[in-house]
């Protein structure tokens, strides 16, 4: 199998900690992702991201000034944002349940936890290239479908296990 | 059964009707480089090679900690980024009692409780003797991180029953 791949993709690896960018990039390299940028923070990746376009985005959760759900909620929401469609790849130590549906409700594509293997990161990849997922706009989210398994022989309205709360009340 | 309000307004956009990180042959392309045992071994050489600077810096978090003297933000931070990357510089048992500490820090300050102070003492000595120990999967190192998580399990559930 030959031709590019991930050769002409653009990479944005947004980590405070500098080993963990080093790792990051030295994984994406791996995979044949050379053009690849850095920045230390949401409001630098957004500042970056103006000036590049990036087709990946790997996102560390905790960082200062912004962090990586508000990084992810200004790209998924604002108007100015370079690419409200950008895959998102969460990475994080803070695996807690509130902190993961946190990323998952902001719009991230993938959450990955550390301690990160490279088996793991290219699960995530893998998983955006081979299964991309459809987008939601509702008055409440903008992102990828929250929901991982179709009902392919539903065609309602109703999704949701609080859509029915009013009716159960009465 | 009945509805009492409307469904919510929702709109669907599927995969085609949006920009793909890769184009379908790209993507076949890219995914048969995912699996390649090439670009598994490409992979691990990288993670080696990052080891080194990644152990000195756990041992520096480890300092961090040890001086942060009841600065409780610095505590977490430190401990936080040694959680994030011991086990990918093989340090699995540093890694796995710092998970312990931060969980119980997460926990507790999420619902305003104070930190036991000798929890903490423990929980720090004991990633900064196992982050220096020159064998990290000594079973000493792997009963204490037990020992601590079994502690730690322990208090969380005494607060949580108020």
């Amino acid at each position: 199998m030959s031709g590019p791949g991930f050769e002409n993709l653009k990479a944005l690896i947004v980590e405070d900690n500098g080993h963990m960018r080093a790792l990051l990039r030295a994984l994406l390299n791996s995979v044949g992702i050379k053009d690849i940028a850095e920045a230390g923070n949401g409001q630098t990746a957004i500042e970056t991201l103006r000036e590049r376009k990036s087709d990946l985005v790997l996102s560390d959760l905790a960082m200062k000034p912004m962090d990586g759900l508000e990084l992810t909620r200004y790209l998924r929401n604002h108007d100015h944002s370079p690419n409200p469609f950008v895959p998102i790849i969460m990475i994080s130590g803070h695996t807690e349940k509130y902190r993961v549906e946190a990323a998952r409700d902001a719009g991230v594509t993938e959450f990955l936890a550390k301690p990160i293997t490279a088996h793991n990161l290219f699960a995530r990849i893998a998983e955006i290239v081979e299964r991309p997922r459809a987008f939601v706009r509702c008055d409440s989210y903008f992102g990828p479908d929250r929901r991982r398994h179709q009902n392919d022989d539903y065609t309602g309205p109703w999704r949701r296990k609080d859509d029915y709360q009013d009716a159960e009340v009465r | 059964m009945p509805r009492s309000r409307k469904p919510p307004a929702v709109q669907f956009i599927a995969p085609d009707s949006y920009p793909q990180m890769l184009s379908k042959p790209r993507a076949a392309r890219a995914l048969h480089t995912l699996r390649t045992p090439e670009t598994a071994a490409k992979a691990q050489a990288a993670m080696e090679a990052a080891m080194p600077a990644m152990r000195a810096a756990i041992l520096q978090y480890v300092q961090e900690m040890e001086q942060a003297q009841g600065d409780t933000t610095k505590l977490f931070d430190a401990a936080h980024e040694i959680r994030g990357f011991a086990e990918t510089a093989g340090m699995i048992t540093t890694g796995r009692i710092a998970e312990v500490l931060c969980r119980y820090m997460d926990d507790l300050m999420r619902f305003n409780h104070p930190l036991d102070a000798t929890i903490v003492t423990l929980h720090v000595a004991a990633i900064a003797r196992a982050a220096r120990a020159e064998d990290d999967s000594v079973r000493t190192g792997q009963a204490v991180a037990s020992e601590l998580a079994a502690l730690v399990a322990k208090r969380l559930s005494e607060v949580e029953q108020g």
